[in-house]
């Protein structure tokens, strides 16, 4: 029974970081198409929206972040 | 259950035609897609159709490599000589997974390559003058939205040929197997399902850039620094899904 568990878990473990992939992914490319957006029609503003686009991407890496810690904790804590 | 041979074919087939299949969805609506916007393009400039049929032929290409992946990962599931008995549970589990692997690997990448070069063949109409520009700025943000079936392929290829027979792992009891073959199914759903984010996402930045380029070709340094910086951001994601595969195939005993 508890092998079935730890089977369990390793497949979770991937399922959890590959979905969990897809939001940030998505999320961090249109904040990144936006940026590139923004600085053609504003060079003056680069290093401010460079800034931004930076910051909003890191915390759209969160929850991909998130499901790692959770896959890991999967893959080494059961 | 007695184990045979059959059961790893079994596996090899579904995992075969699972490969080609969900990754030829993406494949023929991209392809379509570019060549959709290129044939517009043309109606609005009829002048400029060399450059965009070759923009529109070029960018095509690209976004056939991840189908061109899967194809080859199909292929080797099919005629790979996979199917020796000593393999086992464990080799039947890593087939199905390196076909799911490669196969959902190629969805988001191709999406967002065949969004770039959309894109691309928009930008050209509108700025037929700096043709060569957008095209070169096209295939780098092709080639970066790529990497992440790359990375498919790359663990579709590990569970081919660097999983080890279950024969050859002495004592290995029932729950031994199962731990194992669930593992490899998770790397391969891990890797597959975690490159289709990035894929789109690099590709929403590269097609953006390829967009500015045309309207604002004076700033195309800013744009391709802002897009290389953006698409390392989006790819880190991707990262984590080949660490975490890598892991459950080299890391679970």
């Amino acid at each position: 029974m508890d092998q079935l568990a730890r089977a369990a878990a390793l497949l979770g473990a991937g399922i959890c970081m590959g979905i969990g992939a897809l939001g940030p992914g998505v999320g961090e490319g249109f904040v990144a198409g936006k940026a590139c957006e923004g600085i053609s029609r504003a060079p003056e503003h680069a290093s401010l929206i460079t800034r931004t686009m930076l910051v909003g991407q890191a915390v759209s890496e969160s929850t991909g972040i998130y499901s790692l810690v959770i896959a890991l904790l999967l893959i080494f804590s059961t | 259950m007695e184990f045979t041979v059959e059961i790893i074919r079994v596996a090899a087939y579904m995992g075969a035609a699972l490969s080609v299949g969900i990754a030829s969805i993406t494949c023929g609506t991209g392809v379509g897609y570019i060549a959709g916007i290129a044939s517009r393009g043309m109606m609005h400039q009829p002048e400029s159709r060399d450059s965009l049929f070759r923009t529109m032929f070029i960018g095509q290409a690209v976004t056939e490599t991840g189908g061109i992946f899967s194809l080859v990962i199909s292929l080797l599931l099919l005629f790979g000589g996979f199917d020796v008995v000593e393999g086992g549970w464990l080799r039947a589990a890593a087939l199905l997974a390196a076909g799911l692997a490669m196969g959902l690997g190629s969805l988001g990448p191709v999406i967002g390559t065949s969004y770039a070069g959309g894109e691309a063949c928009d930008s050209i109409c509108r700025m037929p003058k700096y043709n060569l520009t957008i095209t070169g700025n096209m295939l780098i943000g092709q080639a970066l939205a790529q990497t992440s079936s790359i990375f498919a392929l790359l663990v579709s290829l590990l569970l081919l040929y660097s999983t080890p027979l279950q024969a050859s792992i002495p004592n290995i009891t029932a729950g031994g197997i199962l731990i194992r073959s669930f593992a490899y199914l998770g790397a391969g759903l891990a890797i597959g399902i975690g490159t289709i984010g990035p894929g789109i996402g690099i590709g929403n930045v590269a097609g953006k850039a390829s967009r500015m380029m045309g309207r604002f070709p004076r700033q195309r340094t800013y744009i391709m620094r802002t897009m290389f910086l953006g698409a390392a951001v989006s790819q880190s994601t991707a990262i984590y899904a080949l660490i975490i595969s890598f892991l459950l195939i080299f890391a679970v005993k």
